[in-house]
C-alpha cells in the first residue's frame, strides 16, 4: 500500500540552507569546541505515502487536493483503516508530521454522511482555536459544510446554547470538559446522543497528577456517554513518548491501536549539547547557560536563521527578549525582528505573533513551553534550548520547533548548572541511544480517584456494584454517604449535597486544603495569593517573608486550622528558609530485590516532614542574619517509596567511620534522585529523597558545609557513633498523598538508576563533589580521609550488582 | 470501617482536607492504631485494596437503618411520592389579557402557575426538585397540588405526574421560572428519561415585568418582599426558602419532619402569589 516517493512541492535537498547549517556548527566548534559535549545528526527521512482510501468522498478529497494535497502520509492511512474498524487509535509521530489530519479525515467523514459529532480535546485554549481555524480552512477550501466550534471559558454564555445544539465538532479542553459539560450534560444531550469520535491531541502532556485527572475525566465522559447509549471511538496523539499505546490505554482503560511510524519527510537534524564554561573547577561553578544561549542565538540570527529560543520561565522569556531586542531591534523605523510569545499574553497578541512567524517575518522568537506544543508557527532553522526541559521527550519536541518538511536543521541544548542538565550534557550517549520517557499516570490514585467519583455521582446517580475503572465503587461511595454529599436508599447512592463538585476539583493538582494569603497591610482585607496545604509549612510559619511579584510580606498571624495566612506589606532587607527535617517510617514492604551487596525495597511509608524554625537570610550578600523558630504541626505523608539499604556488617567493612558512610548514603541520595526524575519524567518536587533509619529512629541531613548530620527523631544533632543499630536507609518517595506511581516502576529499574547514578558520580569533572554529581559540597574538608564523592561512589558500588 | 475507606481518610488529614476534629477524633499529628499495628508487621502481603464480600454484608448489616417518619401531609400516589391537594376561592376574571401575550384575551383556566423546592442553588444536573407545586384556576377556585418526595425513587413518578398536567393548551406562569425552575426541570426530566412538552409551551415569568414595574421603589424583587409591599399579604411562620433544602434533607435522612410541613405551606403560598400578582401586574400594566 506504502509507496515510496517524494511529493513535488518538497525539494529532496536545499544545498544553501544545509551548507549555512553546517557552515554555523564548524564555526562555532573551531571557536569552542570543549564546550561542545556532544554532536548528533539524525539523517533525512523521504517521504512514504499512500493513496487516499477509496471510501473517501468526492468533496473531501476536492477539498484536500484544493489545499495541495495529493495523497496521504502513510501513518495517516494507518490511522484511518484502524478508526473505520472501530478501534480506538493513538497516533505518535513527530512534530508537523501532518497528525490532525489522521484525526480530521474520518471525522469530517463521519459528520458528513452520519450526521455525527465529534469532542476534541487540547490541553490549551489556544491549540484548540488553531484547530478550528484548520478545520475551517478545510472547510472553506471545499464545500463541506462542516461547523466546528471552540468551547472554552472565553465562549460568551449566549453562544454557547448555539454550541451544544448546532456544533458538529466542539473542540475544548479536558478543564471544561470536567467542569462545565459533565455537570451540564443533559444540556448537552443532543449532541452526546450522536458522539462518534472524541479526539485528544497532546496526550503526552497528560501525565502524573494532570493525566490521572484527565484518566477520570474520561472515565466520566464515558459513563455519560453510555447513558445516552453511545459508545465513541478514540484518537489520541502524542508527541514521541517511550510508551504511547500503554499510555493511551491506561487514559482510556479499553485496547487502543498504535500508530508509530511516520510517512512525513523530515530533513537532516543536527544536534549540538553545549555546556557553558567552568568558571571555579573546585565547585563545578559554569558560566550561565543565558549568556551562551544569547551569544549562539547572536550568530544563528546573524547568519540569517530563523531562531527560536526556549527559556524555562516567564521571567527568563523577558530578560532574554529583551537582550535580543537590544541587538536586533535597536532602530525603531524598522520591522520588529524578535519577539516574545508565553502564557499571560493576550490571546490576540499571540495570534499575531504566530501569524507573523508563519509570514516568516520573524528572526528570532523567545518563548517558553508554550510553543512546544502543536501551535502552527511555520518553519525555522535553529532551535535553542536554554536549559534542559526536564525530559528526553521535551527536548526532542522543542528540538522538532526547527526543521520542517526537507530542511536541515540545527538544535542546541545549552545546559544549566543543574544537576540534571549536567547530567544530560555529560552523557551524549545517553542523550542519544535514550528511548524517550514513559508517561505515568496513577488513574486509581485513592484521592483523585475519590474526587471523581464525587464528580460523576452528581453526574448520574450510582448504582450498588458499578464499576468506575476497573473496580466497583461501593467503597468510595460509602465514604462519600458518610460524609453526607450521597443518599443511599435501595441499591441507588443519589448526589444529595449543595454544591457543584467539578467546581472544587482543579485537574492541576491533588485535591488539598488550601491556604489564603490575605493582606491586612492599611487595613485591608484583600486576599493575594493562595498557597498548597503541602507547601504551607514551609512558606507561610509566622515571621516569613512571603514574595508576591518579587514584593516581600510579612506573615503575621497563621490560623493552622482556618488555612489563613495574615500579612502586612513590608521593607525588609532579607528573605526566610524554612529549616525542615523529614522522618520516614516503613508501613509495609511490599517487594524487594538484592541490589549488590544490598537490599532494594518497594512499599508504603509514612513521611513526617517537620518545620523546627528559620533562617533570615540578606538579600545579594546571602549572609545568614538570624534564626526564628517555628511551632506548627507536623505534615504527615502517606505514600509509596523505594529505598535501599546496606547492613551494618557491610558498612564497617567498607568505611573507615559512620561519619563517612552517611556522607555516602546522602551524596548517594543525591545523584539516584537526579537519574531516577530524567527516567519517571518527573518534577524534582514531585519526587522526593530522604536517608534515615527505616524505623524513623534517625535520619541524616546535611549541615551548612555540606555534611552529613545525624539527627534524632526531635531534629537534635547526635553521634551516629554512639547508636546501638546503624541501618543507613535511601528512600526515594512520591511527594503525594497516596502516592503517583512514580516508585513501582523506578523500582523495577532500581539496578538501572544505580548503574546510572555511578556513571553520573565517576564522570563528573568536580574534585569534591558538586551539585551536577553529589550535591553541593561547599569546601574541601581538610580532615576527612575520603571525600565526599569517594564515599557517595563506594555506597553506590555496594549497591551495584 | 472498610480497608479504602480508612486509606481515604488518612490520605485527606494528610491532605489537609480534614482536620484532626473533623476527621473523627484522630489528630493530625497522631498515627492511627490500625496504621502503627501495620508497621509492627512490615512484611505483611499486600492486600488487594477491596473489601471481601464478607465484610462488606457484615458493614452494611451494622448501618443504622434510617427510622421511617410519617410525612406531613398528603396521600402516598406512588413509591416515595406524595400529593397534596387543596382549594381555595379566587373569584376573577375568566379571561385577561396579558402584555407580553399579545393583545388576545386567553382563557385563564389554561394557567399553570409553577414551583419548585429544590436541594439547592449550586446548579448542574446534581441539583434536584424534591417538590413542586402549581396552582390551576378554574370556576372561582384555585386548585394547588403539590407532590413531594419521601424517598427518592419517587423522583420518576413525581416528574411523569408532572408532564402529565401540562397540556398543549397550558400557559406556564413562574417567578424566575425561565432561568431557574424550568431549565432545572427539563435537566431532571431528561435524566430520568421522561417525556415532557416544558420547552414548547408559552411561559410567563413575572420576574422581569415586576422589576420593571418596582426596581426603582423597593429595596429588592424578591417575591417575598413584592408580597408583603404590593399585595400585602402577611405569611405566619413562614420558613425561609434557602431552609427549604435542609427541611427535606431532615426528613429523608429520618430525622424530623417538622419543616418539611413548613416547606410545604411556604410552597403552597407561592404559587397562589403567582396567581395574584399576575392579576395585579395586567391591571397595573394595562
Amino acid at each position: 500500500m506504502a509507496t515510496l516517493m517524494s511529493l513535488a512541492n518538497e525539494p529532496v535537498v536545499q544545498d544553501s540552507a544545509s551548507a549555512s547549517v553546517e557552515r554555523l556548527v564548524e564555526r562555532w566548534a573551531s571557536k569552542y569546541g570543549d564546550r561542545i559535549t556532544g554532536y548528533l545528526r539524525r539523517p533525512a527521512q523521504p517521504a512514504v505515502t499512500a493513496d487516499f482510501p477509496s471510501e473517501l468522498s468526492d468533496e473531501l478529497r476536492e477539498a484536500l487536493e484544493r489545499r495541495g494535497i495529493e495523497a496521504l502520509y502513510s501513518h495517516q492511512r494507518e490511522a484511518w483503516d484502524h478508526v473505520q474498524r472501530g478501534e480506538h487509535v493513538v497516533v505518535v509521530t513527530p512534530t508537523a508530521s501532518g497528525k490532525t489530519l489522521c484525526y480530521n479525515l474520518p471525522v469530517i467523514e463521519g459528520v458528513r454522511q452520519a450526521k455525527a459529532k465529534a469532542l476534541y480535546l487540547f490541553p490549551t485554549k489556544a491549540l484548540a482555536q488553531d484547530q478550528v481555524a484548520e478545520l475551517l480552512e478545510l472547510n472553506a477550501a471545499g464545500t463541506l459544510g462542516l461547523r466546528a466550534f471552540t468551547f472554552d471559558g472565553d465562549t460568551p454564555s449566549d453562544a454557547r446554547q448555539a454550541i451544544r445544539i448546532k456544533g458538529d465538532i466542539v473542540v475544548s479542553n479536558p478543564d471544561m470538559l470536567h467542569q462545565a459539560i459533565l455537570p451540564h450534560h443533559t444540556k448537552w444531550a443532543q449532541f452526546f446522543e450522536s458522539l462518534r469520535y472524541v479526539v485528544i491531541d497532546e496526550v503526552h502532556t497528560y501525565r502524573g497528577v494532570f493525566g490521572s485527572h484527565v484518566a477520570n475525566v474520561i472515565r466520566r465522559l464515558r459513563r455519560v456517554c453510555a447513558f445516552y447509549g453511545v459508545s465513541p471511538t478514540f484518537i489520541f496523539c502524542s508527541a514521541t513518548i517511550g510508551n504511547p499505546k500503554e499510555h493511551a490505554e491506561a487514559l482510556l482503560g479499553e485496547a487502543v491501536h498504535a500508530v508509530t511510524r511516520s510517512g512525513a519527510p523530515c530533513g537532516e537534524r543536527h544536534v549540538l549539547l553545549w555546556n557553558p564554561p567552568v568558571i571555579n573547577p573546585d565547585l563545578g561553578i559554569r558560566a550561565s547557560a543565558r549568556s551562551q544561549s544569547m551569544r549562539l542565538a547572536r550568530h544563528a540570527i546573524r547568519a540569517k536563521m530563523k531562531t527560536i529560543v526556549f527559556a524555562q520561565s516567564r521571567l527568563m522569556v523577558e530578560v532574554l527578549t529583551k537582550y535580543l531586542k537590544d541587538v536586533f531591534d535597536h532602530d525603531p523605523r524598522k520591522p520588529v525582528r524578535i519577539r516574545a510569545y508565553r502564557g499571560g499574553y493576550l490571546p490576540t497578541e499571540r495570534r499575531e505573533t504566530e501569524r507573523a512567524l508563519r509570514a516568516g517575518q520573524v528572526d528570532g522568537v523567545v518563548s517558553t513551553s508554550a510553543l512546544e506544543l502543536g501551535v502552527d508557527i511555520g518553519a525555522l532553522d535553529v532551535a535553542i534550548l536554554n536549559g534542559f526541559p526536564g525530559s528526553i521527550a521535551a527536548t526532542w519536541q522543542r528540538l522538532g520547533r526547527a526543521g520542517r518538511r526537507l530542511k536541515p536543521s540545527l538544535g542546541i541544548l545549552v545546559a544549566s548548572s543543574q544537576a540534571l542538565d549536567q547530567y544530560v550534557v555529560r552523557h551524549p550517549e545517553f542523550f542519544d541511544s535514550a528511548p524517550p520517557e514513559q508517561a505515568r499516570i496513577a488513574p486509581d490514585q485513592l484521592l483523585i480517584k475519590l474526587d471523581h467519583i464525587r464528580c460523576a455521582a452528581f453526574e448520574l446517580p450510582f448504582l450498588t456494584g458499578e464499576s468506575f475503572g476497573d473496580s466497583p465503587a461501593d467503597d468510595f461511595l460509602g465514604v462519600l454517604a458518610e460524609s453526607g454529599v450521597l443518599h443511599h436508599e435501595g441499591d441507588r447512592w443519589d448526589w444529595i449535597a449543595d454544591s457543584y463538585p467539578a467546581g472544587a476539583v482543579s485537574l492541576r493538582s491533588v485535591a488539598d486544603g488550601n491556604f489564603v494569603v490575605v493582606d491586612r497591610s492599611d487595613g485591608r482585607q484583600t486576599v493575594i495569593a493562595e498557597v498548597d496545604f503541602s507547601s504551607a509549612a514551609l512558606t507561610l510559619y509566622e515571621g516569613a517573608i512571603y514574595m508576591i511579584q518579587s514584593s516581600p510580606f510579612q506573615v503575621e498571624r497563621l490560623d493552622w486550622e482556618g488555612r489563613k495566612a495574615f500579612v502586612t506589606r513590608t521593607t525588609a532587607d532579607y528573605y526566610t528558609d524554612a529549616i525542615d527535617y523529614t522522618k520516614l517510617k516503613v508501613l509495609e514492604r511490599f517487594d524487594g530485590a538484592n541490589a549488590g551487596r544490598g537490599t532494594s525495597h518497594h512499599g508504603e511509608v509514612h513521611v513526617v516532614r517537620h518545620v523546627s524554625g528559620y533562617k533570615k537570610i540578606r538579600f545579594y550578600s546571602h549572609e545568614n542574619i538570624g534564626y526564628g523558630p517555628v511551632n506548627l504541626p507536623d505534615q504527615e505523608l502517606h505514600t509509596s517509596a523505594l529505598w535501599w539499604q546496606l547492613t551494618q556488617a557491610v558498612l564497617e567493612a567498607s568505611f573507615a567511620s559512620r561519619q563517612d558512610a552517611l556522607d555516602g548514603f546522602l551524596g548517594a541520595a543525591h545523584a539516584l534522585h537526579t537519574v531516577a526524575s530524567v527516567r519517571a519524567m518527573a518534577d524534582g518536587r514531585d519526587l522526593q529523597k530522604a536517608v534515615g533509619s527505616g524505623d524513623a529512629a534517625w535520619f541524616a541531613t546535611r549541615d551548612a558545609k555540606g555534611r552529613g548530620q545525624w539527627r534524632e527523631p526531635d531534629g537534635q544533632a547526635g553521634d551516629p557513633e554512639r547508636a546501638d543499630v546503624f541501618l543507613p536507609t535511601l528512600y526515594l518517595y512520591d511527594n503525594f498523598p497516596g502516592g503517583m506511581g512514580l516508585s513501582e516502576p523506578l523500582f523495577r529499574s532500581a539496578r538501572l538508576l544505580v548503574r546510572e547514578a555511578m556513571m553520573l558520580v565517576e564522570s563528573c569533572d568536580c574534585t569534591y563533589g558538586c551539585p551536577a554529581c553529589i550535591g553541593p559540597v561547599s569546601e574541601a574538608d581538610e580532615d576527612a580521609r575520603a571525600t565526599q564523592r569517594e564515599c557517595a561512589a563506594a555506597v553506590l558500588a555496594l549497591l551495584d550488582a | 470501617m472498610s480497608r479504602v475507606a480508612e486509606k481515604l481518610r488518612q490520605l485527606r488529614i494528610d491532605a489537609g482536607l480534614l482536620t484532626g476534629s473533623s476527621a473523627g477524633g484522630h489528630s493530625s499529628c497522631v498515627v492511627p492504631a490500625s496504621r502503627a499495628s501495620a508497621s509492627a508487621n512490615p512484611t505483611v502481603a499486600r492486600e488487594p485494596p477491596r473489601l471481601d464480600v464478607l465484610r462488606k454484608l457484615m458493614r452494611q448489616r451494622e448501618e443504622p437503618q434510617p427510622r421511617k417518619l410519617d410525612a406531613p401531609a398528603g396521600d402516598e400516589i406512588a413509591p416515595g411520592l406524595r400529593l397534596v391537594e387543596r382549594t381555595f376561592n379566587y373569584e376573577a376574571s375568566a379571561t385577561l389579557v396579558v402584555p407580553a401575550m399579545g393583545d388576545i384575551a386567553f382563557d385563564r383556566r389554561r394557567l399553570l402557575c409553577f414551583d419548585t423546592e429544590t436541594t439547592g442553588l449550586a446548579g448542574g444536573v446534581g441539583t434536584r426538585a424534591f417538590m413542586i407545586g402549581v396552582a390551576a384556576w378554574k370556576d372561582g377556585q384555585l386548585c394547588v397540588r403539590q407532590l413531594y418526595l419521601t424517598a427518592i425513587a419517587g423522583e420518576r413518578a413525581m416528574l411523569q405526574m408532572f408532564a402529565g398536567w401540562l397540556s398543549a393548551e397550558t400557559i406556564l406562569v413562574s417567578y424566575n421560572g425561565k432561568s431557574y425552575d424550568a431549565p432545572l426541570l427539563k435537566g431532571r426530566l431528561r435524566l430520568n428519561r421522561v417525556s415532557h412538552r416544558l420547552a414548547e409551551l408559552p411561559h410567563i415569568d413575572w420576574l422581569h415585568p415586576t422589576r420593571r414595574v418596582y426596581k426603582e421603589h423597593l429595596p429588592n424583587c424578591k417575591l417575598s418582599t413584592i408580597e408583603r409591599e404590593v399585595l400585602h399579604i402577611v405569611r405566619e411562620d413562614d420558613l425561609p426558602g434557602s431552609e427549604a433544602p435542609a427541611a427535606w434533607l431532615s426528613f429523608l435522612r429520618g430525622q424530623s419532619s417538622v419543616n418539611l410541613g413548613r416547606v410545604l405551606d411556604h410552597n403552597r403560598q407561592d404559587v397562589i402569589t403567582l396567581m395574584r400578582l399576575g392579576d395585579h401586574l395586567v391591571s397595573k400594566l394595562s
